[in-house]
């Protein structure tokens, strides 16, 4: 009972944050709204005991790409305009593409879905006692590592490789060696020259 | 236990083990010299410690005794068959000689971090794992191995902006491709749950997608097949019939075959109230005499058949339900027909077998037709995702946007890898989804490969005629190859696979030694570090340089698919191979762009050769270590168009142990 209590309010949460992630105009508070979407979609999935994936959405979405889409956000310094007249312009065509990929999608899973005739219940409660749990408390997260750590360890290894990788490529790519810049333009320069200074003798 | 498990034999990944423990010294190694503080150069010793590295792999995979009747491993994720090792050595040995081509070309452009080394060594380790990848986890780990080692390889010469803006291109464009193929995979592992190609041959070989018998409604596709068909699929059905388990689309369907009014009033429901005429027609079979001989004799019509398919029906049911249809229904001596002896006899599976092995059918396609259980329109839409997103890295037709700009931005070196390296491993992974786990599924994808294939032969071919730059014309050339080795692989027969096959190696080969010569043919002016070539600057190598332009004619020849060398070969047997799986117009239409991109081939001969100019350009010597490299790639193309036996056994060998 207080199980699905929680269910429907977080689930409530997650939608009004979400749909305030849309409309609202100041973007920080936007992502604020990220912030508050995800933590309310993790403690969705912790209530449906699935602990690891709870634990890797706060981790990797508020941890990690939230917070650089809050850094972003202050960098950039954008100032609050207006924008609905913006998107009413584009707003019909982006919806007919959206429109029409969500029914390609949904007719080919209805198509290949069908509603079990022994369940009548669409909507699953999660009151159901898992006596197997009950025996055995291996939690989701043990068994995660047991089988990462055994039957994917060439998977992992991999994927260290690419991180490896992935520090390698980040150094390279911003490491200053060399004092001598790439040529670009410098708007400023090129703004602030002077006709009079143009000239040497 | 575990000490027992671990032994090296059991390692079959030893060759990538090595590779990587060797990447992972290499580094901290030279991070260790790199932080003396005179701060040498180690660019140019590290490449030839990494063509040593590559060697000891190269050795160790041909000492890798392929045990075939142990050829996945590691939780049938990582395969070992003939297929990654012959694919692995060959991209080992290539890259030896690229990187011993690059070497002067660093060195010329002040590309001096020992990181682009260790880079290229990352992007080969990933390709190697692609090629023995075995489940979709290690394919998509090893591509963005791969790829995010290209990428960094694309912007490494932070000083150019070209450089930078097609590394930032390719970034942005391979991230698109692989999460599709993220999303593709998802998909089939939701569908399937499981993501080993193992598993999904065990799931899909035998099991023909079926557009047209989409939800059992089977009226519309019976009704333009014969009669052999209609009653195999019957019988089909009735090997996947449950007790009590009825669609009223099937009675309808047996309703408008055999015309007469027999299954009017027929529901789901009440079976019992099937009309008399059935029993007579069923009577009438089974009441011949000597019906045993008479299936063994291969006497019965196909319409007596289907009766015996729906008394083999009505067999599923109990013994009680029937005594009341006959009861009920009919005033004939239907139990003296003695049904519980014909199955005593024959026992149900094997009276369906029966009648299953007695109907002749026109081809292998009809057979696999019905085999289909479920409803596998989703698994196609994945399929797509992932197809899309290889075809994003193989850069064909439609997706090949990017790849000239990224060829022509990224410094050459790294052009010289992203040309030659990555499309075999691609191809090896497209061998192995739909080759190996969904092979039946390449029937339905044939004409969207074709179609690709085609695009792109037209594409390579019309718009290299523009190109003014030899990288980018060389990107467009590569387009076009990959089109024709696209359409060998559309084929879906095995002498495609093996022509797929030899092409690929073709293209590698002849790629290194059109590289190998691009990198060779350095311009003695003072903007020597004008690192892309027009086509005017290789005016009158012939003066300058005549064995160098003989060798860089004879290798486009090659390409062009002229005759007295390998080239030529492996682009008949493409169109060969084409012609026998009946895509004549393909064949025809892939003929004559081969034809027109000829003419960007031979424009660069008449320019080595036949251009009225008197001045010339002059390029620096050629060490004599690369003149050899360039010369054996150079003998092989007419030694294999002399003896092309050793190209075609590998590749035969191949395809036979793809079977197995």
């Amino acid at each position: 009972m207080i199980l699905n209590l929680l269910f429907y309010f977080f689930s409530i949460l997650l939608l009004f944050s979400s749909l305030m992630i849309v409309t609202v105009q100041n973007s920080i508070y936007s992502v604020l709204f990220l912030v508050l979407s995800f933590i309310s979609a993790s403690s969705l999935l912790f209530i449906l005991e699935i602990e690891f994936i709870a634990l890797i959405f706060i981790i990797i979405y508020v941890g990690a790409i939230a917070v650089l889409f809050l850094f972003v956000v202050m960098m950039l310094d954008i100032k609050t305009i207006n924008l609905t007249k913006d998107s009413l312009k584009y707003f019909p065509f982006g919806s007919f593409v959206g429109i029409v990929f969500l029914i390609e999608m949904l007719l080919v899973i209805f198509n290949t879905f069908k509603v079990s005739p022994y369940n009548f219940n669409v909507f699953l409660f999660n009151s159901y006692t898992n006596w197997f749990e009950k025996l055995d408390s291996l939690t989701d997260l043990e068994s995660i590592g047991q089988i990462l750590y055994t039957n994917y360890v060439v998977q992992f290894l991999i994927a260290g490789f690419i991180l490896l990788l992935s520090v390698i490529g980040a150094v390279v790519l911003t490491i200053q060696t060399s004092t001598k810049q790439e040529k670009t333009q410098s708007i400023f320069k090129q703004l602030s020259r002077n006709y009079k200074n143009v000239l040497l003798y | 236990m575990t000490l027992n498990l671990l032994t090296f034999k059991e390692i079959n990944i030893l060759p990538e083990l090595f590779l990587s423990i060797s990447i992972i010294y290499l580094l901290i190694h030279s991070i260790f010299l790199t932080l003396n503080k005179q701060y040498p150069l180690i660019k140019s010793s590290l490449v030839y410690l990494s063509i040593l590295v590559l060697y000891m792999t190269c050795f160790l995979l041909i000492n890798d005794n392929l045990n075939i009747l142990e050829l996945t491993n590691f939780n049938y994720s990582i395969a070992n068959d003939y297929l990654s090792f012959s694919s692995k050595i060959l991209i080992g040995i290539t890259s030896m000689f690229c990187l011993f081509m690059v070497d002067q070309y660093l060195t010329e452009q002040k590309i001096n971090h020992f990181e682009y080394i260790l880079l290229i060594l990352f992007s080969i380790l990933g390709l190697f794992l692609l090629c023995s990848s075995n489940d979709l986890i290690t394919a998509y780990l090893a591509i963005e191995l791969q790829s995010l080692a290209f990428y960094i390889l694309a912007a490494f010469k932070k000083n150019s902006t070209f450089s930078v803006e097609s590394g930032l291109k390719y970034f942005i464009l391979g991230a698109f491709s692989s999460s599709l193929f993220l999303f593709g995979s998802s998909l089939i592992y939701g569908i399937s749950g499981t993501i080993s190609f193992e598993n999904f041959k065990d799931l899909y070989f035998y099991d023909y997608p079926a557009n047209e018998i989409k939800s059992l409604k089977l009226e519309d596709y019976y009704s333009n097949q014969n009669e052999t068909i209609i009653l195999y699929a019957l019988i089909q059905k009735l090997f996947t019939y449950n007790e009590n388990f009825f669609i009223d689309n099937d009675f309808q369907f047996f309703y408008s075959m055999f015309g007469a009014n027999l299954f009017m009033n027929i529901d789901s429901e009440n079976i019992l109230n099937i009309s008399n005429d059935i029993f007579h027609g069923v009577e009438n079979v089974l009441s011949n005499s000597l019906l045993y001989n008479c299936l063994d004799d291969r006497d019965l019509t196909k319409k007596d058949l289907a009766f015996l398919g729906f008394v083999y029906m009505f067999l599923n049911f109990s013994e009680t339900e029937l005594k009341e249809i006959v009861d009920n229904n009919t005033q004939t001596s239907f139990e003296s027909l003695n049904l519980a002896q014909l199955e005593s006899n024959w026992g149900i599976s094997d009276f369906a077998n029966r009648l299953f092995m007695l109907t002749p059918l026109d081809s292998y396609q009809d057979s696999t037709y019905f085999y289909s259980l479920f409803d596998t329109t989703l698994l196609q839409f994945a399929l797509v995702f992932i197809l899309v997103s290889l075809f994003f890295k193989l850069a064909l037709a439609p997706f090949h946007v990017w790849s000239p700009d990224v060829y022509e931005g990224s410094p050459s070196s790294s052009t010289f890898f992203f040309a030659i390296m990555p499309k075999i491993g691609f191809f090896i992974l497209l061998i192995r989804i739909f080759y190996y786990s969904f092979y039946n599924f390449l029937d339905n994808f044939r004409y969207f490969l074709v179609l690709i294939a085609v695009m792109s032969v037209i594409v390579g071919s019309f718009v290299g005629l523009e190109q003014r730059k030899l990288k980018s014309l060389l990107a467009y050339s590569s387009i076009s190859h990959m089109g024709y080795s696209l359409l060998a692989f559309s084929t879906g027969t095995f002498e495609g696979l093996q022509m797929l096959y030899c092409y690929l190696t073709i293209y590698m080969l002849s790629g290194l030694c059109i590289w190998s010569i691009f990198f060779l043919t350095k311009l003695k002016t003072k903007y020597f570090k004008k690192q892309n070539k027009d086509l005017a600057d290789l005016l009158l190598l012939r003066k300058s340089n005549s064995i160098l332009a003989l060798s860089f004619a004879v290798v486009l020849l090659s390409i062009a698919g002229f005759p007295p060398m390998i080239g030529f070969l492996v682009k008949f047997g493409v169109f060969l191979v084409s012609i026998e799986s009946s895509l004549y117009f393909i064949a025809l239409l892939s003929i004559l762009c081969s034809v027109v991109s000829a003419f960007y081939y031979l424009r660069i001969v008449k320019i080595m050769y036949f251009e009225k100019s008197l001045a010339g350009k002059l390029y620096y010597p050629i060490t004599s270590y690369k003149a050899t490299t360039v010369v054996l790639t150079l003998l092989l193309f007419f030694g294999l168009f002399i003896n092309p036996t050793l190209l075609y056994l590998f590749s035969y060998k191949l395809t036979l142990l793809m079977l197995y």
